[in-house]
């Protein structure tokens, strides 16, 4: 059985984990990594295979399981995006040292640009912070091929190694042939050994000199590593300038030298970038006088060839030290070297006023915004109406474009809508100002990293409304079932957990449940908490605001259509649009009133509830 | 063959991922390999959407501004703001009802650059035969209409006959001719790009 298939980057790296016998996945959603859970569900039973896979709750609680799993000598891998690796660093770090008896490959995707994260933080970094391999794939294909290596050399040295494919791999689609897999199975084993593993100080010392040995040997084994690290010198020959590249800027110089068909210029390839190959490097270094070093998506090469004399990169202001790298801008820093060199450069185009063109066209700009019918524009709504001077601390999810709304004010981190809210409360308390706050986060994220916070909050007598989105799905990164929802990554049923127990069990005495689509219901819950917050002997209120994603689920979400229109007594005063944000609201400069566009209205009938003039109805209601 | 880029760009929502879909499946079924890039996450919440694809030996997934060779948008001010991943000599086509299009300062840098331009009611089309989720498919009818890239009409109907779930099929291939047999009407009798 030999298979064709286009596969997403994610995808690939799926096949490559189970292709290396895989046997147990944990993961926890967070672009651009979310597909590789699911892809690995979906071959698994394609190929008939049966590793053990999970949503876990947060990264660290992932890290940890797959760890145990690799303690226990079992093939395991643990897959995040890069701002999740923070969350398991602590799991990382002390992993590191006290190794594996299997194997563990931590998938950590990283976010260039950033497109859908909060840094551009290099996932490389924390390799060499935690002192674990990391490997750097250019395309998906390679990253399937070094999902298999990393979980080889894992093995062979015990120790824990990071796949980094950036979103140009994660999110890349590339046309791959596989066969059939064979399974692998090792039976779960637990010699006990307190001296590793649960090592004191003591031992830990002992323990960091082997991690130190295991670096230092398989630095020697990358420097031969030829299928991933290799240049392109030829014997005896000097050039005046060559690239050192790796990961998506490495397919990207290739592809950008032959198109403008230059073998002037050597590249070499570091596709294990740590432990560092410094033989190989050293040799390409020798034979260049200049090397520009196109990494992302910060400077670890940089730092790591530690003659600079030669080198160009960032440090040397010859690579832009943010943003992605994409080929035009490589170009343009290759071109730089060309000409700073005295190479013959790149033909440039005269046609560079396309970008000039397309600014002065003022086109609309367009923000990512809450869809139609979505249940957090209605909670956003209602929150800012009722508490309108409040603080408003918010999380990571699709909520927080709840600041199209004017409904969120902050944003840290996975859980900082709490803890941000107590720190606030602290902060204005010390002064004596009573300082409204209203706190949100999604069912996801609270069950990811919402309890420590609100049990600090409680025993530190902070005071806000915390109102937890629930919609009872990871919605923004792509619809993954949650603890509450007890459908697990399978879609086998697991324990549903309650959300009203965990706020109760964290000290809670104010729990109320809501629809946020009974705008009544909710506006009056809102003021009610308000004065629990307030009283003396009052504490924190917390509003479970519950109604079905629109998208994951459209049925439930919007059991009855309600059809809206506009009466003329819309005086385009923009209120829904700038309260409200429905996309589908738009003002029709034609004929100065507020329109409702068709092609992509939900029906939730919502906006009845935003006018002033009560300008938007219910169909029915207006041709009667 | 050398590389053939693509751009297919528009709104989050408009379903610009699975016309990529059919066009990479469409030729890695004619035995090209194929590389891209999709856009993922936050901003497929009605943001900006581009996806890169590479129909050729390319090693990365995405095509360099000024080197692309076809650009498909599901919305035409999406199609300007992509304007300058454009090679000259490149074709467009714009999912658009507007009577003025292309607009007149984008029309002269067209002639400039020798870049086709085609404008199709694909939104509207679809709409009218009940599929307001199908522009993207009416799009693509109306762009195998001229006998651009290395994949064929057939081949894309093909594809789409193919992929379509079962219960979508009839209404994606009824939207997708529809809109072709528009294209032919227009690639015959009536050209924007030379009045």
């Amino acid at each position: 059985m030999s298979n064709k298939e286009i596969f997403l980057g994610n995808g690939a790296i799926a096949l490559g984990l189970l292709e290396a016998g895989c046997q147990v996945i944990t993961s926890y959603p967070g672009t651009p990594s979310s597909e590789i859970l699911p892809e690995a569900i979906r071959l698994k039973k394609n190929l008939g295979l049966d590793p053990y896979v999970e949503w876990s709750t947060n990264e660290k609680v992932a890290l940890d399981n797959a760890f145990a799993a690799a303690v226990a000598g079992k093939r395991a891998a643990c897959i995040m995006k890069q701002v999740g690796l923070n969350v398991a660093a602590d799991s990382l770090m002390s992993a590191a040292y006290i190794g594996t008896m299997g194997g563990l490959v931590i998938v950590s995707c990283d976010d260039p640009g950033p497109h859908s994260s909060q840094t551009e933080q290099d996932t490389r970094f924390m390799a060499r912070l935690a002192k674990v391999p990391v490997l750097d794939p250019a395309n998906p294909q390679e990253a399937r091929e070094m999902a298999g290596l990393a979980m080889e050399i894992s093995e062979k040295y015990s120790v824990p190694v990071i796949l980094r494919p950036a979103i140009r791999v994660c999110h890349a689609r590339q046309d791959i042939t596989y066969d059939t897999v064979e399974p692998h199975r090792t039976l779960a084993s637990f010699e006990k050994n307190p001296a590793r593993w649960a090592a004191t100080p003591k031992f830990r010392f002992k323990l960091h000199g082997e991690l130190n040995q295991k670096l230092a040997d398989m630095a020697e084994y990358f420097n031969t590593l030829s299928a991933y690290n290799h240049h392109d010198l030829e014997p005896g020959r000097a050039y005046p300038l060559g690239i050192l590249a790796g990961g998506v800027p490495y397919a990207v110089v290739r592809d950008i030298l032959a198109e403008t068909g230059r073998t002037d210029i050597p590249v070499l390839k570091l596709g294990t970038p740590y432990p560092f190959p410094a033989g190989l490097a050293g040799e390409f270094m020798a034979a260049c006088d200049k090397v520009l070093v196109v990494e992302e998506t910060d400077t670890l090469i940089e730092y790591l060839l530690r003659d600079s004399s030669k080198v160009l990169g960032r440090l040397s202001g010859h690579i832009p030290s943010e943003g992605e790298l994409v080929p035009e801008v490589v170009f343009s820093c290759i071109n730089g070297a060309l000409k700073e060199r005295q190479m013959e450069p790149f033909p440039e185009r005269a046609s560079g006023n396309a970008v000039e063109l397309i600014q002065t066209l003022e086109l609309p700009i367009r923000k990512p915004t809450l869809c139609p019918g979505c249940p957090h524009r209605a909670s956003f709504y209602t929150i800012r109406k009722k508490r309108p001077k409040a603080i408003f601390t918010s999380d990571i999810g699709c909520y927080t474009l709840g600041l199209n709304l004017g409904g969120v004010d902050t944003c840290l981190d996975m859980g900082a809508a709490i803890t941000m809210a107590s720190g606030f409360y602290h902060a204005f308390a010390q002064d004596e100002v009573k300082q409204p706050i209203v706190a949100t986060i999604g069912d996801s994220t609270f069950f990811h990293s919402g309890p420590a916070g609100l049990l600090n909050s409680v025993y530190n007598d902070a005071r806000f409304i915390l109102v937890i989105l629930d919609n009872s799905i990871t919605a923004m990164t792509g619809m993954q079932p949650t603890p509450g929802l007890g459908i697990r990554a399978d879609g086998s049923h697991g324990k549903s957990i309650s959300l009203e127990r965990i706020v109760k069990g964290c000290g809670i005495d104010f729990i109320e449940i809501v629809d946020p689509y009974d705008f009544t219901a909710m506006g009056s819950l809102m003021k009610k908490a308000a004065e629990y917050v307030e009283a003396p002997d009052g504490g924190i209120a917390v509003i479970i605001s519950r109604h079905p994603c629109v998208i994951a689920n459209r049925a439930e979400a919007i059991p009855e259509k309600r059809k809206v229109m506009v009466t003329d007594d819309c005086v385009a005063c923009g209120y829904c649009m700038k309260r409200f944000e429905c996309p589908a609201l738009y003002n029709d400069l034609r004929v100065e009133k507020t329109r409702i566009n068709r092609h992509i209205c939900a029906d939730c009938g919502l906006c009845v509830n935003v006018c002033p003039k009560k300008a938007i109805v219910p169909m029915d209601a207006a041709e009667i | 063959m050398e590389t053939v880029n693509i751009i297919l760009c528009g709104l989050g929502g408009q379903g610009i991922l699975f016309v990529t879909k059919v066009m990479a499946r469409a030729a890695v079924d004619k035995g090209y390999s194929v590389i891209g890039a999709e856009t993922h996450g936050m901003a497929q919440r009605g943001g900006s959407v581009v996806s890169h694809l590479r129909i050729g030996p390319a090693q990365s997934s995405l095509v360099r501004a000024g080197e692309a060779h076809i650009l498909l948008a599901l919305e035409e001010n999406e199609g300007y703001r992509n304007l300058s991943f454009m090679a000259p000599g490149a074709s467009m086509y714009v999912n658009t009802d507007s009577a003025t299009f292309p607009r007149k300062e984008v029309a002269s840098f067209l002639a400039q650059e020798s870049i086709e331009c085609k404008g199709a009611p694909a939104g509207k089309i679809a709409l009218d035969l009940s599929a307001p989720l199908s522009s993207n498919l009416a799009l693509l009818g109306f762009f195998s209409a001229f006998g651009k890239g290395p994949i064929s009409h057939e081949e894309l109907r093909q594809t789409i006959d193919t992929i379509s779930p079962e219960r979508f099929k009839e209404k994606n291939l009824k939207v997708f001719d529809t809109c072709h047999e528009w294209g032919l009407k227009r690639s015959v009798y009536h050209d924007t790009t030379h009045p």
